[in-house]
């Protein structure tokens, strides 16, 4: 798919490809927290939760995708992917756990 | 962009906070809601709230999430081209900051370093302003 022929015909400008990353997983891990909060707060348990948590992961990626990269991910992201769409999944969920297990005891004591 | 992006944090955040407040105050909230006849068992969310408090907290936290992307810093291209392309439009770009600096052009330092000069006409001219005797405007 993209191999080197295709890199030298079409260069990339790694200072962007690191500024995209980072204020990807910026907003990343702010929603993530913000998501516990929500969680928290609606008394999920268990399963709902985490169903919850991937649910506004993919609301997220699909706000970046539509207001920050003009519906172009391929224009923004190096592999639109694993970068934007599934890469960071993972990376906010022990933030959203945190917050979700705070907020839960806070509402239900 | 900036302050829509704010009044969107700030709206989310006053949601956010009385809906968890307004859960925090319910006795009825502890209680185990009957069981759904639609969902399974296990993705049944048990919730025992009233449907404001519910709704509040879920519209709350997409005008959040609305506002965090908004107020985060755009992004940049990734494509060389595209990048440059904008970077010599771009006003802030094109002033001349110093050699081989600004001037909107990326390659400013490779194309204008003193080994293209043409030396031999820089001499002809040299010659030619000798010839006049020193006169007039020295031809760059």
């Amino acid at each position: 798919m993209l191999d080197e022929r295709e890199l030298a015909i079409h260069p990339i400008v790694q200072e962007s490809v690191q500024h995209n990353a980072r204020t990807v997983s910026n907003i990343r891990a702010l929603t993530a927290s913000l998501f516990g909060v929500a969680a928290g707060t609606l008394g999920l348990e268990s399963l709902p939760g985490f169903i919850f948590y991937f649910t506004g992961t993919a609301i997220v990626s699909l706000l970046i995708f539509s207001l920050k990269a003009e519906q172009d991910a391929k224009s923004y992201f190096f592999r639109p992917f694993s970068d934007l769409w599934a890469g960071d999944m993972f990376g906010g969920l022990m933030s959203f756990v945190l917050t979700w297990t705070l907020f839960y005891g806070l509402c239900k004591a | 962009m900036g302050l829509s992006a704010n009044v969107l944090n700030i709206l989310g955040l006053v949601f956010l906070s009385h809906a968890s407040y307004e859960h925090s105050l319910l006795p009825s909230a502890a209680q185990a809601p009957p069981q759904s006849s639609i969902l399974p068992s296990v993705i049944d969310p048990n919730i025992n709230l009233p449907i404001d408090v519910v709704l509040e907290t879920i519209v709350s936290v997409l005008l959040l999430c609305a506002g965090v992307v908004l107020s985060s810093p755009d992004l940049k291209p990734i494509q060389w081209n595209v990048w440059a392309g904008r970077l010599e439009r771009s006003k802030d770009a094109r002033q001349i900051k110093g050699f081989g600096q600004g001037g909107g052009n990326p390659y400013a330092a490779l194309e204008e370093r003193p080994g293209f000069l043409d030396i031999r006409a820089k001499r002809k001219e040299f010659a030619a302003w000798v010839k006049d005797g020193g006169q007039g405007d020295k031809v760059q």
